[in-house]
């Protein structure tokens, strides 16, 4: 549905997006991940046409930007960073104003009070743009990004300025629309982006450094595969038989964490995955295993992981060697 | 287009601006008809009123004009026009008609008093009068599509606002400076650029097709440049 082809943008000599390419399928929800300055905003400025790319290209729903803007417009809606609104209109004028802007052909009271109504604003329809809360205004963004039904959503920092509870509804609201839409978000959040969507794009300095499915990511990403376990057995025979297990490289006790309970870190090798065996040789001993989680890195260490700079894996791989 | 000229044209009248603009557009012509009225000869309205309305109108256009795209990039909700299924040229002249609307409205009211004179008059005449009416309208048209294309040049009202008076200005300025500056080369740029040598044809009630389409272009030309100003955002 999106279709980002080696893109480049350079401010003077001062590189925003150095050669990013990535696809949209139809109907997932891509979460943009990155820190401040990274290039999220960029990116999304150039799929809407508000930017051009100083190299590559993007299409949209077939149309590219460049060779036929409007039809591509027609296929995104768009809330960028600051929503852009007009102060001086009430959200009833405002919304009907891009109405008209954008040409949409739905019958005008019914859909925009539908859009009112999902993204809760019609009880203050009437009101100034300008006297409304941070969290309204945010809203009445999202309610012009949704005119017309556009089969492509562009939410730069959709929750920005709204309270917990807002912050929960667009959520919601965002997994809803995403069952039959196609909707590219950024966030700084993190746990945002893993509970709202299935795949993520992490973007630092211009360059994609990750991009996969926002379950398997972190797994993918980190290269130990330590899992930690306590199980209720034995502590000396339970070490040996683990350590005699294949594809086993180190395992260390934490010590007797509840009364007979040991926890123990387990490292595989590198690629191979011992839960199940661990499993079966646990059931044949008879020691119950009472949790099994593994330290893979969460989606927080990962991100810091990979915007901190290539420093923090190079240290990582040499301390490996070491 | 319309979209955009209906919610610009909205704006200046759901802020003060376009109320402030029209009536000291009126009470500045009032006032010229009132001394027209002294003199008692329907004939001075033109030369009377909208000779000397020529640069009241060209200094207050500005004013008009400030905020046109100015404001847009500033609040950047030219993020929402940009993006939307529309050409950057019907933007520009959305906003263009839209100020020109402001304008015309003031024009057509000044029209009021020639009205009311026209029932008392003995002689009236009109030919001179639309005909400074419509060239009134056409510099204008001129002027506030300069002022447009100033007002994008800036984030700022005040910016736009003072670079526009420069303009205008120098547009008044420009006859006497034509006879100043020697040089028939000079001279002769001078006053081709002159707005009022080419607004004096309607005074004398003369429909002048070289002034009209001369203004029309300073239109087209400005049009264009707002919109490849506006669209230069994408390539910088």
């Amino acid at each position: 549905m999106v279709e980002v082809k080696n893109l480049t943008k350079r401010y003077g000599s001062n590189v925003a997006l150095n050669n990013i390419s990535f696809t949209v399928d139809e109907g997932t929800i891509v979460g943009f991940l990155g820190p401040n300055g990274a290039g999220k905003s960029t990116t999304m400025n150039i799929i809407t046409g508000y930017l051009s790319a100083s190299e590559g290209s993007v299409c949209v729903g077939g149309f590219d930007t460049l060779d036929n803007p409007n039809e591509a417009k027609r296929q995104i809606g768009y809330l960028p960073e600051l929503p852009p609104l007009y102060m001086d209109m009430t959200v009833k004028e405002y919304l009907n104003f891009m109405y008209e802007l954008k040409k949409v052909t739905f019958p005008r009271e019914k859909h925009i009070k539908e859009i009112c109504m999902l993204v809760k604003i019609d009880n203050v329809y009437n009101r100034l743009i300008g006297n409304l809360s941070k969290g309204y205004k945010q809203r009445v963004g999202i309610a012009q990004a949704l005119l017309g039904n556009p089969p492509v959503l562009i939410l730069d920092e959709p929750t920005v300025g709204l309270d917990p509870k807002q912050i929960i509804e667009i959520r919601n609201l965002i997994k809803t629309l995403g069952r039959n839409h196609t909707i590219i978000l950024s966030s700084h959040i993190l746990p945002e982006v893993q509970a709202v969507c299935e795949r993520i794009i992490v973007i630092n300095n211009g360059e994609i450094v990750a991009d996969g499915r926002t379950d398997t990511l972190a797994h993918d990403l980190s290269s130990e595969h330590k899992l930690i376990a306590r199980i209720d057995g034995p502590e000396n025979e339970v070490l040996h038989a683990i350590t005699a297990m294949e594809n086993v490289v180190e395992v260390i006790s934490f010590g007797e964490k509840e009364p007979g309970v040991y926890e123990y870190s387990i490292e595989g090798k590198e690629g191979a995955d011992i839960r199940r065996n661990l499993f079966a040789l646990l059931t044949r001993k008879g020691w119950p295993m009472l949790s099994l989680r593994n330290t893979d890195l969460t989606l927080e260490e990962l991100f810091l992981q990979l915007t901190s700079g290539s420093d923090t894996g190079r240290k990582k791989s040499e301390r490996k060697g070491a | 287009m319309a979209a955009i000229f209906k919610k610009e044209l909205k704006s200046y009248f759901s802020s003060p601006i376009g109320y402030v603009v029209v009536a000291v557009l009126l009470a500045l012509y009032g006032f010229f008809y009132y001394v027209t009225v002294l003199y008692r000869s329907s004939s001075y309205i033109s030369s009377m009123v909208y000779s000397n309305m020529f640069m009241w109108s060209m200094m207050i256009i500005p004013i008009i004009t400030m905020k046109s795209m100015s404001d847009d990039k500033k609040n950047k909700t030219d993020q929402a026009l940009l993006t939307a299924p529309v050409g950057v040229t019907s933007i520009v002249m959305g906003k263009f008609l839209a100020a020109f609307a402001v304008y015309a409205i003031a024009m057509v009211a000044s029209l009021i008093p020639a009205l009311i004179i026209s029932l008392f008059a003995t002689s009236m005449s009109w030919g001179s009068v639309l005909g400074t009416f419509f060239g009134s309208l056409f510099y204008g048209a001129a002027m506030i599509s300069i002022g447009v294309f100033v007002s994008s040049l800036t984030e700022s009202q005040i910016i736009a606002a003072i670079g526009t008076f420069g303009i205008s200005i120098f547009l008044i300025l420009v006859d006497q400076l034509g006879t100043v500056v020697g040089g028939t080369i000079f001279q002769t740029i001078l006053n081709w650029i002159s707005f009022n040598a080419r607004y004096q044809p309607f005074t004398n009630g003369t429909f002048s097709i070289p002034s009209l389409v001369f203004f029309i272009s300073i239109v087209a030309v400005f049009v264009f440049f707002t919109a490849r100003k506006l669209e230069s955002k994408r390539w910088s």
